[in-house]
């Protein structure tokens, strides 16, 4: 069962803060959750393989071929913040 | 009559959804997190729908990643219908004849519930048969682009403009392009009422299958019951793959690369979690921190492997109906009418409703809202789909 400590986990895992109720709502929403995979655990599945694919996909690889589909400047103009040649952010080395 | 991304242009052409790229418009699926961002190329299926002579209109609003129920938690605002209920802003506008058609991505019901509300058709594609290039992701393994329109033949001629194989995309299907037109007549097809997904539904979501049945049986469609036991399953097992996929796709915005950045921070810990908490909604926040909850080591197991065997085990189920089916007969959503609500409740409201679609998402298979229901159609029997809501609508019936 998912606690307020496990939570706190996830959260710091996925670089997310949740408000005091936002909590407990969330352990709310997992208390639901795992009571309908409970319900899924009863279904028999020891000789089913899994099912990745719904489709009969191979992965599909190109060609090895070097390419630039888009241009520093072109990549860089979608970023908050950048210099001429870098997305820039805060100092990490002090 | 509802809430825009950007200004439409009237006069027949196409929309598409803020979670499909469109060179030259903002995109921002519907968040925050995404705010400003330009994308440097088009998505596949507008670039054909362009090739094919269609113009762009303009693009509609969408849930935060298509995550909700019909829109109403998009960062651009809910589309409300006359009645004060929620709505689809692309299938309003469809069904107003403000536009000809509109591209939705469909990745948890979404649009087949605008369409079902609005009284237009959708048609969510076989998984592989229109390109996914250029769709923001979410949910890859069952999330599809697909087509909206009032009729029936829009949609096919929509839809073959759109598919076929796109080598940018790893999941396309190889066939180059698809016919929709199928040889069967509607009088020899068979159509299989899903006892459990109508049994559930409100009164007037059930009254509408009914009439819908009764008017296939007046086509000569042999109309029975049929039974899915494990649906409920399905809309488990889609909803945890979703979370996880959704988990793993959402974790590239991070506030320094594209889209928002939070001003308030003073080291880089502070810029990614203060960008991703104010740019992601709560739901948004829910559906990530479950998804990674079921991928961890101690549950991975137990949800997340469990839930890619129950979907083999949900696509033999049906595929077996559909040794004797055509198509299975359905509601779109469960209730004819949907209120604004909380967003705390959004996780819960989205998970019940999903079970009326999760499973041509879960497996891959087509389904065609029309007349209010929904039809699910065995693997690149898209076309068959289409003849049966062309022949409900009082159409070319084959």
């Amino acid at each position: 069962m998912m606690t307020a400590e496990g939570l706190s986990a996830l959260e710091a895992l996925n670089e997310l803060r949740l408000t005091p109720d936002e909590k407990m709502e969330t352990l709310s929403i997992f208390r639901r959750m795992e009571s309908y995979e409970a319900a899924l655990q009863e279904i028999p599945t020891d000789n089913v393989e899994v099912m990745v694919h719904v489709m009969p996909l191979a992965n599909v690889l190109r060609d090895d071929v070097q390419a630039q589909p888009f241009t520093r400047e072109s990549l860089l103009e979608g970023a908050p913040e950048h210099t001429e040649d870098s997305w820039q952010v805060p100092r990490l080395v002090k | 009559m509802g809430q825009f991304v950007t200004e439409i242009r009237p006069g027949g052409a196409i929309a598409v959804d803020d979670t499909i790229q469109v060179k030259g418009y903002e995109t921002k699926a519907g968040s925050r997190i995404l705010e400003g961002f330009q994308p440097l190329f088009g998505a596949e299926a507008v670039e054909r729908l362009e090739k094919a002579g269609y113009e762009i209109a303009g693009k509609t609003a969408v849930g935060e990643f298509g995550l909700d129920l019909l829109g109403e938690f998009s960062h651009s605002g809910a589309t409300l219908g006359a009645s004060g209920g929620l709505r689809g802003a692309a299938a309003e506008l469809a069904a107003a004849g403000t536009v000809k058609g509109a591209l939705c991505a469909d990745l948890n019901g979404a649009p087949r519930r605008a369409a079902a509300l609005s009284g237009v058709g959708f048609v969510k594609p076989t998984y592989g048969t229109v390109s996914r290039y250029g769709l923001i992701p979410c949910a890859c393994s069952g999330e599809q682009i697909g087509v909206m329109a009032k009729s029936a033949g829009d949609m096919r001629g929509l839809l073959e403009a759109v598919a076929g194989h796109d080598p940018k995309d790893g999941t396309s299907l190889p066939t180059e392009s698809y016919d929709y037109a199928d040889g069967k007549a509607v009088s020899e097809m068979r159509v299989g009422v899903v006892k459990e997904l109508t049994d559930a539904a409100s009164d007037g979501a059930r009254a509408k299958v009914q009439a819908q049945a009764d008017a296939l049986r007046g086509l000569g469609v042999a109309v029975g019951e049929v039974s899915l036991p494990l649906a409920d399953a399905a809309r488990t097992a889609w909803n945890i793959l979703l979370c996880a996929e959704t988990c793993n796709n959402l974790s590239r915005y991070d506030g320094v690369k594209f889209g928002y950045r939070s001003p308030d921070y003073r080291n880089i810990d502070e810029l990614y979690v203060n960008s991703r908490t104010e740019g992601f909604n709560f739901l948004t926040k829910a559906v990530i921190l479950y998804g990674s909850d079921v991928l961890s080591k101690g549950r991975y197991f137990a949800c997340y492997d469990k839930a890619l065997k129950v979907r083999r085990l949900v696509w033999e189920q049906s595929k077996a109906l559909f040794e004797n089916y055509d198509a299975l007969l359905c509601p779109a959503c469960g209730k004819t009418e949907y209120q604004p609500y909380d967003i705390k409740e959004a996780f819960g409201a989205v998970f019940a409703e999903s079970f009326y679609t999760a499973i041509p998402n879960l497996t891959g298979f087509p389904s065609v809202v029309c007349g209010g229901v929904q039809l699910i159609g065995d693997a690149l029997q898209d076309g068959r789909l289409l003849n049966l809501a062309e022949a409900l609508e009082g159409g070319a019936a084959k």
